[in-house]
């Protein structure tokens, strides 16, 4: 018997913004390599090789990413994103066997996919401390009796990981456009639905969320040693680090932490554990980094300080930026939440010299300029494209 | 030119053999056919694309073939004139890549020995040459041969009593994949990826002899070891992977591209001609030449090193290789005329370089260095990605000859096409899809980025797409313009600013529908023209980058909208590999 796994990798994630806004949640590079290719990965690792991907929003970028893949998969197009229900009935035609439903943007180790396996007709489970954003799960005896969608007060702390393992004859009643309110009728008409408890899952609803989910991920990672690294530099742990890279004397790194190819790390530069730094990224001297995830082209200059971070592409630091982390309520939209995390950055984002970031979230091509002078943001949100004097 | 491919293993010949074709069609496309040998020869051959017919595979047995798509330079495309070419007898099968000059002489002499001629192609002497050689082994019958043919070739030929393919080649590509207990022999190393990564790279002069596990290389009677060299391309990175078309494919790889174009060269690795040259010529043809061509206004703005940039196919005519260095630009270092160039420098003792994306390439072996864009095979016969790698390479040369003073401004080169690629064309393609004719005007370095802007559009809309400096659009031009005939204009702040958008004015002022790239931020631009493409305004490098991605997305979507076959633009082939 031969599983096909569905990877539903249409959607924005719009919570993710400024980070989804040039790109799908499924593309946010977390150890350095997007969330889509951690979860084929587990696929692969399970030993299923016929991967459909349904995409959608940016398909472009996706596409150009799954070319890369080890594994050939087949790419099928979802117009409007409707619903996860809609974007499966979108892949039917391709659909000939039992099949695997994930989303694209959450990691899943392929343990518990193999455990999943093991039964059909099957969801992954998992206890959540906020539950109210997933889908809750009422289980009786290890069968589901039904999934509540992101109610607005749970008790229980059940929730659905997003992933079935279903059998090929329930695609044909599918009709609902989206999923929970199908596997519910599944259930309603009878059908039992084993619950599987996850292993490891790990979905990102919330762009701080991105933080614990790249420290997850970088235990995976493995040493390699690519570039040139100067003999004084002291490396420690799993550390890996790509091509053209160039290590300056004196650095410090601890791993778990991955580097890119062709980067320029400075003479005295400190890189604590659980971090990423993408490709083409320059540190320059005497700056310590710890608990961030450095996306592609960015530049920090001397003698900055930046925890828990994540920095989109080609986000520029003045010399002494301050990145610390601390909480507090933002709002998000029209939500108000809770926030953990130093600051989150779209693309482009220029920021002058010595300035304080704190639980603050700064928009895509911001120009933060503190006109040389100290400038502290706490539990702020900064809008795209915005100027602060 | 032409795509060959030969296949001796433990499979049924005949699929593979097409499968291998479909990849080749690049090469050409008008014609295509194989050839099996089982207990005889059976040949199948046909006009079109090798995807759109395929022929009834139980027809052709045999675990042995030779294979063959099409681009017409003797005889029209017709069933008769596609390869395979048979002898008399019908016993010897082959097919060729190349032009054999000579044939003319070589078929009156054949036809007054009583030989009997079905086609009107140049190849069609071969395997009638081989009859008249053959006394019982073909690679001896081959070897005997070769010295009577003049011109470029690349030739597998397949027998009834031998077992095995035997190849030649002269002057045009062809390459032998290795393997397990299964050969491959192709134009290159596209269609063989598919099923192995050793490949071994023929010389002029080779002839092969091909079995399933073993191949010989002879160069006269001389037995040839040659070194066997492992591919990186995986298969995957010549697949479309979900995108509509390999050129839309080939642009989202962009931002890639550049990076790693720019990457390759560094201040060691840059050839030492470049440092103490006090001129430069640059040869190339078509895309390729507008490179150059941009290379040219940024070198001598930066450097103040004269620039020569000419065509290769009318490099020739110029009797003396002026300059100190000459720069041959071809993707597939295959270009018949940028490599006649090439060697005209090397008879002259002029030191030359080739800025190619295939290693291995004719090029690379005629030239004295040899700069490798490493772009990935592009299949789309318009030509995207290779020509932003070949800018990548030449913007990293003027940045390295003038200090690394551009160093951080390149290295935002793919994150500023990564930009673009997300912005929305719709009017101005709505604008270009109902034209018949369209002009393309630039100043400065974006003068030869709006000749690569029509070349697209022509290549693959098949709209007239005509580009003009804008200074020259009131020597002649201007006399066209209409309200029918829009205009794409970059009109970007700068030195020629000014001048640019009173140009602009005197076009509106005759009605003209004007589609221009300019800054998001300008009003007064906004206010003048039909439809404002915004454009960061970004160093110029990065700005000459960006606009030529917008101009390739403007093609690729005016294109799509009429419908038309985008990959494979009619009448056209991907290298030219006849002058």
């Amino acid at each position: 018997m031969t599983v096909q796994a569905v990877i539903l990798a249409a959607g924005e994630g719009t919570r993710l913004r400024p980070l989804t806004q040039n790109r799908p949640k499924a593309l946010i590079p977390v150890g350095n390599r997007p969330i889509l290719e951690h979860l084929v990965d587990s696929l692969l690792k399970c030993g299923i090789r016929d991967i459909i991907v349904v995409v959608g929003y940016r398909k472009e970028q996706v596409m150009q990413h799954l070319i890369r893949l080890p594994v050939q998969v087949r790419v099928v197009e979802q117009k409007d994103q409707l619903g996860t229900g809609h974007a499966l009935f979108c892949a039917r035609d391709l659909i000939s066997d039992d099949l695997l439903v994930l989303p694209g943007d959450n990691y899943v180790d392929p343990l518990s996919l193999k455990e999943l396996l093991q039964i059909s007709n099957s969801m992954l489970i998992t206890t959540h401390i906020h539950p109210s954003n997933f889908g809750v799960v009422q289980i009786e005896d290890g069968l589901v009796k039904g999934i509540i969608e992101k109610p607005a007060h749970a008790n229980r702390m059940t929730v659905s990981c997003g992933v079935y393992y279903l059998k090929h004859a329930f695609l044909a009643d599918m009709t609902e456009f989206n999923l929970t309110d199908a596997i519910n009728t599944i259930i309603s008409k009878g059908n039992p639905i084993a619950a599987v408890y996850a292993l490891e899952w790990q979905d990102a609803i919330y762009p701080w969320d991105l933080l614990s989910m790249n420290s997850r991920l970088l235990r995976q990672t493995s040493s390699s040693r690519a570039g040139t690294i100067s003999a004084g530099a002291i490396i420690e742990g799993v550390v890996s680090i790509g091509r053209g890279s160039v290590i300056g004397p004196h650095c410090v790194i601890r791993g778990p932490t991955v580097i890119g190819d062709d980067c320029v790390i400075s003479s005295n530069v400190v890189i604590n554990p659980d971090t990423s730094i993408g490709s083409r990224v320059v540190i320059e001297p005497f700056s310590v980094l710890g608990d961030s995830l450095v996306m592609d082209d960015c530049i920090i200059a001397s003698h900055s300080t930046v925890t828990s971070a994540v920095m989109g592409e080609a986000c520029t630091l003045g010399e002494h930026t301050i990145i610390k982390p601390g909480s507090g309520i933002i709002e998000m939209g029209d939500e108000a939440v809770r926030s953990s995390c130093g600051v989150i950055m779209g693309n482009g984002v220029v920021s002058s010299p010595m300035i304080i970031y704190e639980n603050s979230i700064v928009g895509n091509d911001c120009q933060i300029d503190g006109n040389n002078g100290p400038l502290r943001l706490r539990s702020k949100v900064i809008p795209d494209h915005t100027r602060v004097m | 030119m032409c795509g060959i491919v030969g296949y001796i293993g433990y499979r049924q010949a005949a699929p593979v053999l097409l499968d291998c074709l479909k990849q080749l069609e690049y090469r050409g496309y008008d014609s295509y056919g194989v050839a099996t040998r089982s207990d005889g020869i059976s040949i199948y051959k046909k006009k079109g694309n090798v995807s759109n017919i395929l022929p009834d595979a139980s027809a052709l047995q045999g675990i042995c073939g030779i294979g063959h798509t099409r681009w017409a330079t003797h005889g029209i495309p017709s069933d008769i004139n596609a390869h395979p070419h048979l002898d008399c007898k019908g016993r010897i099968v082959v097919v060729h890549n190349g032009i054999i000059e000579n044939y003319a002489v070589l078929k009156r002499d054949l036809i007054s020995r009583g030989h009997t001629f079905r086609s009107e192609t140049d190849t069609e002497v071969i395997p009638h040459l081989l009859e008249d050689a053959y006394e019982g082994n073909l690679l001896e019958a081959m070897s005997r041969i070769v010295e009577k043919l003049e011109g470029s070739y690349a030739i597998l030929a397949i027998s009834e009593d031998d077992n095995c393919i035997v190849a030649a080649r002269n002057q045009s590509p062809l390459v032998l994949g290795i393997g397990d207990n299964e050969l491959f022999a192709a134009s290159d190393i596209t269609p063989l990826l598919e099923y192995t990564n050793r490949v071994i790279y023929l010389e002029d002069g080779d002839i092969a002899e091909i079995h399933p596990d073993t191949h010989m290389i002879y160069q006269g009677s001389i037995i040839q070891d040659r070194q066997v060299q492992e591919i990186q391309w995986t298969p995957d990175t010549v697949q479309k992977g979900g995108f509509a078309h390999f050129m839309l494919k080939e642009i989202y790889e962009q931002p890639d591209v550049i990076n790693r174009a720019i990457h390759s060269l560094t201040p060691q690795s840059l050839p030492s001609f470049f440092r103490d040259t006090r001129s430069i010529t640059v040869v190339a043809c078509g895309s390729s030449y507008h490179a150059g061509f941009i290379f040219r206004y940024l070198i001598e703005s930066t450097c103040g090193i004269p620039v020569r940039v000419e065509l290769g196919s009318e490099y020739k005519y110029n009797s003396i290789p002026f300059g100190d260095l000459i720069i041959g630009i071809s993707q597939s270092g295959e270009t018949a005329d940028t490599l006649s160039a090439i060697k005209k420098g090397n008879c002259n003792n002029v030191p030359t370089i080739a800025i190619t994306n295939v290693l291995n390439s004719t090029i690379t072996r005629h030239a004295d260095a040899t700069i490798l864009m490493q772009a990935g095979p592009e299949i789309s016969v318009a030509a995207t990605k290779s020509f932003i790698a070949q800018l990548g390479i030449l913007l990293q040369v003027v940045n390295l000859l003038s200090g690394n003073a551009c160093d951080a401004i390149l290295s935002h080169a793919g994150f500023a096409i990564k930009k673009v690629l997300q912005l929305e064309l719709g009017e101005a393609v709505h604008l270009c899809s109902s034209a018949n004719h369209i002009f393309f005007v630039g100043r400065g370095s974006f003068y030869p980025v709006m000749m690569e802007g029509a070349l697209k559009m022509k290549e693959i809309s098949y709209i007239h797409a005509e580009a003009y400096a804008a200074g020259e659009i009131k020597h002649g031009p201007f006399s066209l313009l209409s309200s029918e005939t829009p205009v794409v204009a970059i009109c970007m702040p700068g030195p020629a600013y000014a001048v640019m958008l009173g140009n602009l004015k005197e076009m509106k002022a005759r009605g003209t529908p004007i589609i221009a790239i300019g800054s998001k931020d300008d009003t007064e631009l906004y206010e003048l023209v039909d439809v404002l493409i915004p454009l960061e305004v970004e160093h110029l490098y990065l700005q000459i980058l960006t606009s030529t991605v917008i101009l390739q997305l403007l093609a690729y979507h005016t294109a799509t909208n009429l419908g038309r076959e985008i990959d494979k633009p009619r009448n056209l082939a991907k290298s030219v590999t006849v002058e």
